[in-house]
């Protein structure tokens, strides 16, 4: 489904160019649940914002279902942002003027869809992420938890193919971090939806089927869930994460 | 870092977040400073008797001015200190007394104030220069710039800044006092609630309020002053209850027709404009009571100058002239003291009579806006109105026997067109030969050349007519002084001591100037101070407000760019929002000040407002003047705001 290729990136100008990333490769297939570790710095953000769009890559491709995203004009990028991809931040981004039903149909409304459906669709998606309670409610008014999962349903909402979070759990309490990834654990398994999650956090990352490690810029290692159980994995990843040098105190 | 240093940081942060804020307090105190130059200039005030009353207009202006300045920095203090809250708070937090945030917020804002009382005093001089400019324009005296600074305009100034600074600090330390470390970090998290919550009540509220609009506006016309007042008093219940039902409506509208907002850019639109109801409901009433005030200031300020511009062409056209009811004619005092002392090229004395029919008076009074102080219609012979032409500088015409001509105000030429009568004196018949339109003297209630209208004949067919008045017209070879015309005002105090409702007529070119400019500038200016005053006041409030918002607008259209949102469909939507905004409090005023100046303009007498101060003239330049101030604001608003939400990069 999306396919990165030898992708580089570049900051700085030409007395000082700081490499972001180097020559990273990778596939993710339809229905997969990846997630993306690293130390502070490493480039999972930046990698994460090429693969949005949001930043342009130096060198490379991406791309998604079989086309090239980094030659697509602006306003293309725009359409492909609305119809293919949804957005979880670690900050929620929810608009605090807009109640949360009006936080998720925003996107239904940005991707033109009929006025008339909009309702009945928010209320499927929020349904499902067992929010149907704080609809009316506005951001300040519903804890990180709540927000977080408003932010999923966004996400979702209007059937985007590929859901990319960026920390999803980092403004969240345990409990809450818990909820929301067995929340989107369940959107990869029963509602097929592709995830790309960056974390430099060992137990979110134990809930996806495969983590990809990025050092400085490059792909270090890979791991893959395959049919162990959730805590053996999240011990593996600690162990690579002991071999990368990272800090214990950033990835736990 | 000590107190003073943090607070010169703050000042100098707070001149560049609130540019446009601190340009209007720059402008305030060039108006002040410029407007109270007057009120000293011993050169302007010479210029004529009538020009002593101008001070006290101004200081009566000056006191509204400040008022409305104190009020706007007193709210845009206000504004900032709640806007600050968490930096306050946070000083609060680390130990700050509240007696030292006052402090140093106290000394932040005098040095904004001082630094723009200082700027103000700059600008302040050339605008004195612009308003001296005008004001001997005015009385047709040559400029000539003379560097002057007046240090008591300046200190008049300074009194006025320090009221207006001292009340908004006053306020500011109050509040600082009451505030709470917690209220203070979490003031701009929450959305305002619905003021009016239940739908009827808001209906039936938002009808009342239009109700009162109407009747409000229709008091404003009755020309009297209890029942204005009551009107002024039903249009501002209207504004307050229009904005604050009309924004509690919003969300109920939506709320009924939920899949409305869902379609195109609404969503965003309306949540933009019901997020800060409350606030943003009185604001806008307030600002649009001070667009109505600053519509009909500026309005008004037109009619006036209209109104003293016709009344006074009219009489322009003589350098000299006088009349009298008299049976026995013009008193040979006038005479005696204008042949001594003035030196005159060319005169007459003559007699205006009238016929004994009165059908020109009828049919005017019928079709056209005509009231007839005279009963009968007025006539002169054809060898005075030739002379008298000669006088006035207009060129010769022709009328052979048997014709007539009609000499009228302007604006009766299309109504007499089409009633040229052939009229009778005894046995002669005269056909109509034509009309002419020039000032003529025609606007004197039972005197002058004629109400409105005259009637050119033949010599010989006055013969039969009883003489009317008479009157003495001359040109002069230099203006007649004021002091000539005083001259002659205490000749007819005199002569006309004894004589009951007889009143001599008296003109002078140069003392009608010198009236019109001095009415001119004692009405407009002060009209216009406070018009200007007005809407630099409202249009920085709405400003304030406008890119108070920019780091909202910025996380929002952020987000919406990583959504999807279309650069173009972002820019409509930026600009849609930012129209209502700005569009919003300018339309009930324009219900309201329209029909106040049509019907002001046209209730003057006839034929005063017309050509370039006909009432849709007016209407026009008023709405042309405002808008042009207004749209400064907003196009300096705009930029600013698609600069910082929009930029190019994103």
């Amino acid at each position: 489904m999306l396919q990165v290729k030898n992708i580089e990136k570049y900051y700085g100008n030409k007395n000082q160019v700081t490499k972001a990333l180097d020559r990273v490769s990778f596939d993710v297939a339809a229905g997969e649940f990846i997630a993306i570790m690293g130390a502070s710095g490493s480039g999972k953000t930046t990698l994460l914002n090429c693969i949005s769009t949001i930043d342009t890559i130096s060198a490379g491709s991406i791309l998604l279902d079989g086309v090239d995203i980094s030659g697509l004009s602006d306003r293309k990028l725009a359409k492909f942002r609305r119809e293919r991809l949804g957005f979880v931040f670690q900050d929620f981004n929810l608009l605090d003027t807009l109640t949360i039903e009006e936080n998720i149909g925003l996107t239904l409304s940005l991707n033109h869809q009929n006025p008339k459906n909009v309702q009945k669709q928010v209320e499927k998606i929020a349904h499902t992420l067992g929010i149907t309670e704080i609809l009316k409610k506005f951001p300040y008014q519903v804890s990180g938890g709540q927000k977080q999962r408003a932010a999923c349903a966004r996400a979702m909402v209007a059937k985007q193919s590929l859901l990319l979070a960026d920390e999803p759990t980092g403004a969240l309490d345990s409990k809450a971090s818990k909820n929301l990834l067995e929340i989107m654990t369940q959107m990869n398994q029963k509602m097929k939806a592709t995830i790309l999650m960056v974390t430099h956090d060992a137990y979110s990352a134990s809930y996806a089927s495969r983590v990809l490690f990025l050092k400085d810029g490059r792909l270090f290692n890979e791991l893959l869930k395959g049919t162990r159980p959730r805590p053996t994995f999240y011990h593996e990843i600690l162990d690579v994460l002991a071999v990368l040098g990272g800090d214990i105190s950033d990835v736990i | 870092m000590t107190l003073s240093k943090l607070s010169f940081r703050n000042a100098k942060r707070q001149t560049g977040d609130y540019l446009i804020y601190f340009t209007t307090i720059v402008l305030a105190a060039a108006l002040l400073y410029a407007f109270n130059g007057l009120t000293f200039s011993s050169e302007l005030l010479t210029l004529s008797k009538f020009m002593e009353t101008l001070p006290m207009m101004i200081v009566f202006a000056s006191i509204v001015v400040v008022c409305i300045f104190g009020w706007l920095v007193s709210y845009a203090t206000g504004f900032m200190l709640s806007r600050r809250s968490r930096e306050l708070g946070t000083y609060l937090l680390i130990g700050l007394e509240k007696k030292e945030v006052a402090h140093l917020f106290f000394l932040e804002n005098l040095m904004v104030g001082g630094f723009a009382f200082l700027l103000g005093l700059l600008l302040g001089n050339f605008l004195y220069q612009v308003l001296r400019a005008i004001l001997l324009a005015l009385f047709s005296c040559p400029y000539h710039f003379t560097l002057a600074f007046s240090l008591k305009a300046a200190g008049l100034t300074f009194t006025y800044f320090t009221f207006i600074y001292l009340l908004a600090l006053f306020k500011s330390r109050w509040h600082i006092h009451k505030m709470k470390i917690y209220d203070l970090i979490y003031f701009d998290r929450q959305n305002e609630h619905v003021i009016v919550k239940n739908s009827k009540s808001r209906q039936r509220l938002f009808t009342f309020s239009i109700i009162l609009g109407i009747v409000g506006t229709i008091l404003l016309l009755m020309e009297n002053a209890l029942i204005g007042i009551l009107g002024a008093g039903c249009i501002i219940l209207f504004l307050y209850i229009f904005f604050l039902t009309f924004a509690s409506g919003v969300p109920a509208f939506f709320d009924r027709q939920p899949f409305r907002k869902y379609q195109k850019q609404n969503l965003l639109i309306y949540r933009t404009l019901t997020a800060k109801l409350g606030t943003m409901g009185i604001v806008m009433a307030t600002i649009a009571l001070l667009f109505t005030a600053t519509l009909i200031s500026q309005g008004t300020g037109l009619i006036f100058w209209g109104i003293f511009n016709a009344r006074s062409a009219d009489k322009y056209c003589f350098d000299l002239y006088a009349d009298s009811e008299r049976p026995e004619g013009i008193p040979s005092e006038y005479l005696d003291y204008i042949e001594q002392n003035i030196s005159v090229e060319q005169s007459l004395l003559y007699c205006i009579y009238q016929r004994e029919s009165n059908e020109f008076i009828t049919y005017l009074q019928k079709n056209a806006d005509y009231y007839p102080y005279n009963q009968k219609d007025m006539v002169i012979r054809y060898s005075d109105y030739q002379a008298l032409r000669s006088i006035a500088g207009y060129p010769n015409v022709t009328l052979e026997s048997g014709e007539y001509l009609i000499h009228c105000q302007r604006y009766l030429k299309n109504t007499l067109k089409n009633h040229q009568p052939v009229i009778h004196f005894g046995e002669t018949t005269l056909s109509s030969a034509g009309i002419h339109t020039e000032p003529f003297m025609q606007n004197n209630y039972t005197t002058g050349n004629g109400h409105g209208f005259l009637l050119v004949v033949p010599d010989d067919a006055v013969s039969a007519l009883a003489p009317h008045h008479f009157s003495y017209a001359a040109n002069t070879t230099a203006p007649v002084t004021e002091e000539q015309y005083e001259a002659l005002d205490t000749i007819r105090n005199r002569v006309c001591e004894n004589i009951d409702e007889l009143y001599d007529s008296l003109h002078t070119e140069a003392n009608e100037k010198a009236t019109v400019a001095s009415m001119t500038a004692i009405s407009i200016f002060p009209l216009y101070f406070l018009a200007f005053a007005l809407t630099m006041t409202a249009a920085t409030i709405l400003t304030i407000q406008q890119l108070a918002e920019c780091r909202h607008y910025q996380t929002q259209y952020k987000l919406l760019q990583k959504l999807g949102m279309d650069r173009r469909e972002m820019a409509k939507t930026l600009r849609t929002q930012f129209s209502i905004y700005y569009t919003l409090p300018a339309v009930p005023p324009l219900f309201i000040s329209i029909p106040f100046l049509l019907h002001t303009a046209n209730a003057t007498e006839p034929g005063i407002m017309v050509g370039a101060f006909s009432p849709a003239m007016i209407i026009l330049n008023t709405l042309l003047l405002f808008f042009f101030i207004y749209a400064i604001y907003i196009l300096m608003a705009y930029t600013t705001l698609k600069r910082n939400v929009l930029p190019e990069n994103l």
